[in-house]
């Protein structure tokens, strides 16, 4: 009850936050259609994929998976945000302790991914039109590697302590993530260690499973993409709240060498 | 278990970072319901102790128990029980004031009306009713510390642990601020723990605890420690400061001396008389005051024995 209290809490506060930063969350709107406008036209004058498809068809599920990649995984600048200004402290002295702490947070970058994954998403009709069912599918697909996503924005947060490093950091994740996932251009025909790189990129297959749901020729099959999607969450999770808190490993460890004094 | 355990046990409790011993071995006992002061110049483990007794350090030697719950085994029952002030507010600026509040009654377990209760009550406490709906960063220091403290007592806390509290405030707020606390005490019997280097703010605490260099230097009620330094303490400066000064150790009515930037602070023990008497005969005096001992007085005996001595130090 008080774990679900305290994720609730940090909900409730990250979505507040995300509305009061209003330029923020325009930029992470504009950003998709940067692409799709701009690139996306350009490279439809010289590309087709896959056959008849343009460019622009191509690239739009990749754009949604974009969308919410950056939208989630930038959410998690709050988090080093939190660590230099003391709110963090405060949510980890908290009775929820720290897998209630991650879960909120993870939850919350997963939403505001969602959403600004589900804004490109609704421009489907005008990109790449899908029936109703389909759509569905793309949202089921959204929120699954927006979850993905958000952990993958708290890894990359566990240890930096000032937002200026996070800044720093996140590019360097950011764009190989979404370079080497298939979003853009396909990559089956990359050099072998890109190609490697590429099977296993979590973002790999939230294009995939994305490309499924829009009818687009695929690598993967969906059974794969969702077991590969649901456990990198689980195995990211772990490794974050490893991560996160190592004084708390630290008095696992101890306790159990050292035997704390009664 | 915990109904008539102390609000605070450490056995021997120490932290370490690397090579350095940020506090040594603590000992102490604090019953519910006390106010405990905890002294020290920066660097001196203050910080440590209490991020140890929050359960946010692990010890790296002995133990720490919070109304009989262990501080590393039973975080989650050590956290029910605290209320923690950090030296930096942990406020944050985009949220009102009463979503500050709501976010904590929510990190602390309360729920809906609950939590809608604990918060309309703290806000008319505090005296932030009117200012529930506005952000936080638009409050003054002053204002964004009682929000702070006020975040931490939410959930009615039995032990409050207060990172220098007071820090940074004007006369006015810190006065609202231990009223605050003092109201807490005298009406839920919550126990607090406080650092402070405000010395006269320790003066009512049922105890102090002294600490230099990651170590207990003293520990006593406040009245005990100042008896130490003597009845009264003279304020010698002047060229013939450190003749009088010898010239009193002579007289054996000497507990203490320390060496100022001006001159001399000696603590007396014996007639006043004798020694204003030799005050006024003794050349090069430019100022000679007599006052009653101070924890101030204690602090700069105990802090200075410490650091001007280092081969007393090595040789423990």
């Amino acid at each position: 009850m008080s774990a679900l209290s305290a994720v609730y809490g940090i909900i409730a506060r990250d979505l507040t936050r995300t509305t009061r930063q209003t330029s923020r969350l325009l930029g992470g709107v504009a950003r998709p259609f940067m692409w799709l406008l701009l690139v996306g036209a350009g490279f439809n004058a010289i590309a087709r994929v896959e056959g008849s498809l343009s460019y622009q068809a191509f690239v739009y599920p990749g754009i949604i998976v974009m969308a919410a990649l950056f939208g989630a995984m930038l959410m998690a600048i709050s988090t080093v945000y939190d660590r230099e200004f003391g709110v963090l402290r405060l949510m980890l002295a908290s009775p929820a302790g720290v897998t209630a702490v991650l879960t909120g947070r993870a939850l919350a970058a997963a939403m505001v991914g969602m959403i600004q994954g589900a804004i490109v998403l609704a421009f489907a009709p005008v990109f790449a039109p899908v029936s109703l069912e389909d759509m569905a599918a793309a949202a089921g697909a959204l929120a699954l590697g927006s979850m993905v996503s958000s952990i993958l924005g708290l890894l990359v947060a566990a240890r930096l302590r000032s937002v200026e490093n996070f800044a720093g950091v996140i590019n360097v994740v950011l764009f190989p993530l979404l370079f080497v996932s298939g979003a853009l251009y396909p990559t089956a025909g990359m050099p072998a260690p890109l190609r490697l790189l590429a099977l296993i990129n979590p973002v790999t297959y939230q294009v995939d499973l994305m490309r499924h749901a829009f009818g687009q020729p695929t690598e993967f099959t969906v059974a794969l993409d969702l077991l590969v999607l649901s456990s990198s969450t689980l195995v990211l999770f772990g490794l974050t709240t490893l991560l996160f808190d190592p004084e708390q490993r630290f008095v696992f460890k101890e306790g159990k060498s050292e035997g704390v004094k009664e | 278990m915990s109904g008539s355990a102390p609000a605070i046990e450490t056995d021997r409790l120490g932290r370490d970072y690397g090579d350095v011993r940020a506090l040594d071995a603590l000992d102490l006992r604090v019953p519910a319901g006390a106010l405990v002061g905890l002294l020290g110049p920066n660097g001196a483990g203050k910080t440590t102790a209490m991020l140890l007794l929050g359960t946010l350090l692990a010890p790296s030697r002995g133990a720490a128990r919070i109304f009989g719950h262990d501080v590393t085994r039973d975080r989650g029952a050590v956290r029910r029980r605290l209320g923690l002030v950090f030296q930096e507010a942990s406020v944050d600026g985009l949220l009102t004031v009463a979503e500050n509040l709501f976010f904590a009654a929510r990190l602390n377990g309360l729920g809906g009306r609950a939590a809608g209760e604990a918060v309309a009550r703290a806000l008319e406490q505090t005296g932030l009713t009117a200012r529930a709906g506005i952000p936080a960063r638009q409050l003054s220091g002053g204002w964004r510390r009682l929000l702070d403290i006020t975040r931490a007592s939410l959930h009615q806390p039995d032990l409050l642990i207060l990172d220098e509290p007071t820090v940074g405030l004007d006369p006015e707020h810190r006065e609202r601020l231990w009223s605050m606390l003092e109201h807490q005490r005298r009406t839920r019997g919550t126990t607090i723990l406080f650092s402070t280097h405000y010395l006269t703010e320790a003066e009512p605490s049922d105890l102090v605890v002294l600490l230099s260099a990651g170590k207990v230097v003293a520990s006593d009620t406040p009245a005990s420690l100042r008896k130490t330094i003597g009845s009264e303490v003279a304020e010698i400066e002047g060229p013939g400061a450190e003749q009088l000064g010898e010239a009193l150790r002579g007289l054996g009515v000497v507990a203490i001396s320390l060496r100022t930037e001006r001159g001399w602070r000696v603590g007396l023990r014996g007639p006043r008389e004798t020694v204003v008497e030799l005050a006024g005969t003794t050349p090069g005096i430019e100022r000679f005051a007599l006052r009653p001992a101070t924890l101030e007085d204690v602090y700069f005996a105990r802090t200075q024995k410490i650091s001007q001595d280092p081969k007393k130090q090595a040789n423990k």
